[in-house]
Parts: structure tokens; C-alpha cells; sequence
């Protein structure tokens, strides 16, 4: 009958108790396989750019800085954890560490940064020249993400409202007929 | 002194309505198995709701009926002969007039509803008028019974007929009538369609915010714990004892086992759709008209 | 003095309401895991409201797409202030992968003011309840900005690039 069936279950139920976690109030770690904010380790790293060649949603950048200085900056902010950089990264210095208590109130607080120390040529004693004046070229060397306003300028422009002038920039562009044109 | 119980009333039941709410959603909790806000949640709700900006639609029903609402509760509330003192307002009352107060306060909340002019609210007014409808003929019936027996209507002798004359077989039924009916007075879930339904349509409320909006929350506190009230005082034989306060906390307690039923059949029971609703009611008040018949028989 | 027990009383029983502008879902899942048994936000006295005019909160998902535009700003001015916004997951934080496609606006930040980021792909619903136990200050922030050096650079050379501590270095000497 429908009022006993009600009865067992308000009885069972009662019997179990509460089954909430008191977590923020007593620690819950994530298991360990689980993949959490990424940490650099920086006595391994070499600056090679393979991070962020391969990071989903382009938040590593790197940028020379002067001729024996590498700064790689990780901007955690739209990091989607997928931890693809530690998986290419050849001296194993990325981790995924388990922290998932990335909570904050400003967008600054989940980055990091490394400054690296490149070794010269034993030949000509310079560094890798990374530093082609043409930008176009700049695009296809590794770690290049845009990091600068001028090279963003080549990227298509998107604009939140509908922007006539750009739609009337793109109605007026035509391909090259020829090769080499 | 008369006249001091009429404060004393409406003081009692603003102060414990809503520590009986907070009661009903801890007991909800517990029954999903986890820990739920603590008893006093409502006070801060109400407290937080009364400090943030009011955004108002600008025409008269619109901020007119959370008002009209909340003086329509607070005045059948100064009726009640709560802790079995006549006090200096009920001998000015009868039923009919206890009834119609209460569906004014549900009519402040159609007018509410409809003045939002959103499709939603309106949806939702359509959905409470139905309840409305269908259900105040047992409330109605209700006092009724204890009108017959004493053959008058003032609200003193109808409320304690039942009592004085001894339990019949229709006083019986009626207990059973009234109690399956309970959810749908309060507005709780078998019978949730209108007020409270966030999950599925807004609701008559859509579009209120603010004081407007803890009003209207009050309003549906405090109707929660009239009808309890009600049952208690109609049905239930409690021994009075000649002092006023000691009756007052004797009718607290009983009521709060009742708002302990209410949180019970509420939690474990699913919402029902308006048409399934409608045949229920209508069940209800033939069973109701057939109680009656069996008093007037002095079965 | 009731404006005063108003404003005490805003940090016990904070309504949400849960705005998707254009997420894949995992993120609402997660919102919707929170309010379960097992991770029970509601003993904070939280509750999930459908109107954006019963809440206080507001949980953005999602990177804000172009349709979704206007509704999220609409959404946003229905609310009666004292308003608080969170941004749940990579996409509301910075936009996630897609901060620089065509249909995309980027994060929440660029069509409303957020005050918490809750970064996550999804977000655990322990990190969703931290982000809500921080700010009620029940709990202290875990991050920080972290710098690593291989080794110590001349003195003169940071006092050159003393604008990289700014982090607007990286715009300005490539030119």
C-alpha cells in the first residue's frame, strides 16, 4: 500500500545517516592519477618551447628576452588541464600535480613563471638566434604564440558586436590567381 | 487583556513560523541523507531578502499584493482563538469571514502574478487559482461541521465544537480528509504546483525581488503554520490547563509534530501534475460532502 | 539597524542562479553535483533559484558566445544588487581554447564584472565549494603568482627590464 511503501523508506533512509563529506572543513585530496594544475620543475628545464607548442589553449608563452635569458610565463587562466605539456616535454620537468583548490579572485594568482638561463654556441658563442625581424617567419618558430600586440594584429580580428567595416574588408578580399603572385 | 492577545497572536506566530519552516527543510534533509541548513535558515533569508534593491514593475498590483497578502494572513491569524483564549477580535469574526480572508491572500498572490506580465507567472497563476478552487471547499466543510453541531458560526464555538461533542464517524473522516489535504493547503510537494515550483516553471514569483518578494515568503510561512494551527486546534484533544502561556506552548508542540507529518509526506511523495491534482481534489471533497451528510444525521 | 542585520545576514543563505553561455555541459554537471548529498552545499544555506530575480549570485558557465551575449548582460542587470558573480571552469575564467575564435567573446570578465574565478576543466565540486567557502571567508586563498629563476642575472639588467616585473615586457620589446 502506498503509505507503508513511504513508511520503509522514510525508516530506511533514516538508519543511514548523512552522507556529506565535511570538506571544506577537513581535507579531501584527489586521487593520484588525477590531473590538476601543472608545476614546472625549474632545475630540469631547458626552454626548448615544446610546452607550448603543444598546449591546447596556448597559455604558455615564451619570449627571449635578451641574449642568455628565456622567460616562459604560464597563464593559468585558461588552462584546461589536459596535461599534454607534460607528456611532451622531453626532461620530464612539467608535473600535473593533484591541487585543485585554484579558487581566487583575480586572474594573476594562477600564473607562472620561469626565467631561463640558454646556453651559447661553442662555435660562435651566441645563443639560438630566435629573433627574425619578419613576422610572418617569427609564426612558424616554436613557443611563438603572439605574444605581442603587433604579431596579434595578423591573427583575424574578432569583434564582439558586428563590425561593418571588417565585413566590407573581407568582401573585398580575393585569392592570389597564381602561385608566387 | 483582551486585547493584548491579539498582539501576543500575531506576535507568537511571526516569531515561530519560521523556525517550523527551518524545521521541515532540516527534516527534508535528513531524509536525502544529508545535512541541511541549520534550523534558523528562514530568519536569514527573510533578513537578506529585506536588503537587497527592489526592482518593481511600476504599476499599483504589482507592489501592492506581497502587502495585501502578508494583511490578509495577519488578520485571519487575530481571529484564531489561539491557546484557547477568546480574544478581544473573535466575537467580531465568523468563519465565512476566516475563509474569505484566506482567499484573499491567495488572490493578492493571482494579482501579483499577474501584474508581471510574464508568461511564466501567468502560467503559474492559472495553476494556484485551480488549487484555490478545488481546495477551500474542505477547509470550508471543515468548519462546517463544527457549525452544525453548535448551530451558530462564530469562530470560538465552531473551532472547539468537534471536541466539546465528541468524536463521531464523520469527525473521523473528516480528520482523514483534512490531513490528506494538508499538503495541498501548505503548498508542499505532493501538490507543489504552484508556489514554490523553481524546478520546473517559476512560478507567480518571477519577477519579484527583494522586500517584495520576503513578504510574499512570509505570507507562505505563516499560511503553512495557520493551517497547522488549525488541524490542532479543530481536531486534536490536548488537556488545557487554565494558563494562557502553558496552553500557547502546548499548541506549539503540537503543532510542531504535525509540521513534522507535513515535512515527511512532503519529502518522500513526488509533485503531481495539475490534471492528476484536479481528480485527487475532487475525490477529496465528495469524501468531504459525505462527511457532512453523516453529521447533519448525527452519525 | 535593519540594513545592518541585512548585510549580516547576506553571507548565510546566498541564492544562485545557474547561467550556461554556451558551456559544454561539463561544468553544469559539476554546479549540479554540488548540490547533491555527498558535497551538500546547501548546509552554507545556498539554494539554486530559476530566477534572476530572487538571486544573489550568479554562476557563469561556459565562454560567452555571441548569441549568448546580450542574455548573459541581461541577465546580469536583472539582478538586485548587492550582486556577486563567480565564473565557473576554464571557459568562463579566460575563454578556454576557444578565446579567439569567431563565436567566442572570451571569458565572462568582458561582459560582466566577475568577482571569483573557479578554473577547472571541469571543476571538482570540492573545487567548487572552496571557491564558495573562500568567498565567504571560511577558508584562505591557495595561489599565488610563482616566479622561478635558474640562476641570478646582473643587477642592471632587471633594473632595464624593470617593466618585465609588470608583465608588459612582453609587448613592449619586440618592436
Amino acid at each position: 500500500m502506498w503509505l507503508t511503501s513511504k513508511i520503509k523508506q522514510a525508516i530506511y533512509v533514516l538508519t543511514k545517516g548523512t552522507v556529506t563529506l565535511p570538506y571544506p572543513f577537513s581535507p579531501h585530496p584527489a586521487p593520484d592519477t588525477f590531473r590538476g594544475a601543472p608545476h614546472w620543475d625549474h632545475h630540469k628545464c631547458v626552454g626548448c618551447g615544446g610546452c607550448a607548442d603543444h598546449c591546447s589553449a596556448r597559455c604558455i608563452l615564451i619570449r627571449d628576452v635578451c641574449q642568455e635569458v628565456r622567460i616562459m610565463l604560464y597563464e593559468g587562466s585558461r588552462c584546461t588541464y589536459c596535461g599534454r605539456c607534460a607528456d611532451v616535454c622531453p626532461e620530464k620537468a612539467i608535473t600535473t600535480t593533484t591541487q585543485f583548490e585554484l579558487a581566487t579572485d583575480s586572474k594573476e594568482d594562477i600564473t607562472e613563471r620561469l626565467e631561463l638561463f640558454m646556453l651559447t654556441c661553442q662555435r660562435c658563442g651566441r645563443c639560438f638566434d630566435m629573433e627574425t625581424k619578419n613576422l610572418i617567419d617569427k609564426m612558424e618558430l616554436k613557443g611563438f604564440k603572439y605574444d605581442n600586440l603587433e604579431a596579434r594584429a595578423l591573427i583575424p580580428v574578432i569583434t564582439e558586436h558586428f563590425d561593418m567595416k571588417t565585413y566590407q574588408k573581407t568582401e573585398s578580399f580575393s585569392r592570389p590567381k597564381k602561385v608566387g603572385e | 487583556m483582551d486585547i493584548a492577545a491579539i498582539f501576543i497572536n500575531i506576535l507568537v506566530f511571526l516569531a515561530f513560523a519560521p523556525l517550523f519552516e527551518g524545521c521541515v527543510r532540516k527534516i527534508t534533509a535528513k531524509i536525502q541523507s544529508r545535512q541541511g541548513p541549520p534550523v534558523t535558515q528562514p530568519y536569514y533569508d527573510i533578513l537578506k531578502l529585506l536588503g537587497k534593491e527592489n526592482l518593481t514593475k511600476g504599476n499599483w498590483g504589482f507592489t501592492i499584493a506581497p502587502m495585501l497578502a502578508l494583511a490578509s494572513i495577519l488578520s485571519a491569524i487575530a481571529f484564531l482563538p489561539v491557546g484557547n483564549y477568546v480574544n478581544a477580535l473573535t466575537e467580531y469574526a465568523d468563519i465565512i469571514t476566516v475563509i474569505y480572508l484566506l482567499t484573499l491572500g491567495g488572490v493578492a498572490v493571482l494579482l501579483g502574478a499577474l501584474s508581471s506580465r510574464n508568461v511564466y507567472a501567468g502560467l503559474g497563476a492559472s495553476r494556484e487559482m485551480i488549487t484555490m478552487m478545488m481546495v477551500e471547499p474542505v477547509l470550508a466543510i471543515t468548519f462546517i461541521m463544527g457549525a452544525l453541531k453548535v448551530q451558530s458560526l462564530g469562530v470560538n464555538v465552531t473551532i472547539t465544537a468537534i471536541l466539546q461533542n465528541g468524536y463521531t464517524w464523520s469527525a473521523g473522516l473528516m480528520v482523514l480528509v483534512y490531513l490528506m489535504a494538508l499538503q495541498a493547503f501548505v503548498g508542499r510537494q505532493p501538490f507543489d504546483i504552484a508556489e514554490a515550483e523553481v524546478e520546473i516553471l517559476e512560478g507567480p514569483f518571477i519577477e519579484y525581488s527583494g522586500p517584495n518578494l520576503a513578504l510574499f515568503k512570509y505570507y507562505l510561512i505563516l499560511k503553512q503554520m495557520f493551517y497547522a494551527t488549525v488541524f490542532v486546534m479543530v481536531f486534536i484533544p490536548v488537556m488545557k490547563s487554565g494558563y494562557y502561556p502553558v496552553d500557547i506552548l502546548i499548541q506549539l508542540a503540537c503543532t510542531s509534530v504535525v509540521f513534522v507529518i507535513i515535512a515527511l509526506l512532503g519529502s518522500t511523495n513526488p509533485r503531481l501534475r495539475i490534471d492528476q491534482a484536479m481528480r485527487y481534489y475532487a475525490v477529496l471533497i465528495v469524501l468531504s460532502l459525505c462527511a457532512v451528510g453523516m453529521s447533519t444525521f448525527g452519525i | 539597524m535593519l540594513k545592518k542585520l541585512a548585510q549580516k545576514a547576506f553571507p548565510r543563505s546566498l541564492w544562485l542562479y545557474h547561467c550556461n553561455s554556451g558551456a559544454c555541459n561539463g561544468c553544469d554537471i559539476e554546479i549540479l553535483n554540488v548540490l547533491t548529498p555527498f558535497y551538500d552545499v546547501e548546509r552554507f544555506g545556498i539554494k539554486l533559484v530559476a530566477s534572476p530575480r530572487h538571486a544573489d549570485v550568479m554562476l557563469i558557465s561556459g565562454a560567452v558566445t555571441r548569441p549568448t551575449l546580450p542574455l548573459v548582460k541581461k541577465a546580469f542587470e536583472a539582478m538586485p544588487s548587492p550582486k556577486l558573480v563567480f565564473a565557473i571552469g576554464s571557459c568562463a575564467t579566460g575563454g578556454g581554447c576557444w578565446f579567439d575564435t569567431y563565436n567566442v567573446t572570451g571569458g565572462a570578465d568582458k561582459v560582466v564584472p566577475v568577482n571569483y574565478y573557479i578554473p577547472g576543466c571541469p571543476p571538482r565540486p570540492e573545487a567548487i565549494i572552496y571557491g564558495v567557502a573562500l568567498a565567504l571567508g571560511l577558508v584562505d586563498k591557495k595561489v599565488a603568482p610563482v616566479e622561478m629563476k635558474q640562476m641570478e642575472f646582473p643587477v642592471d639588467m632587471y633594473k632595464m627590464n624593470k617593466a618585465w616585473e609588470d608583465r608588459n615586457v612582453i609587448y613592449k620589446l619586440l618592436d
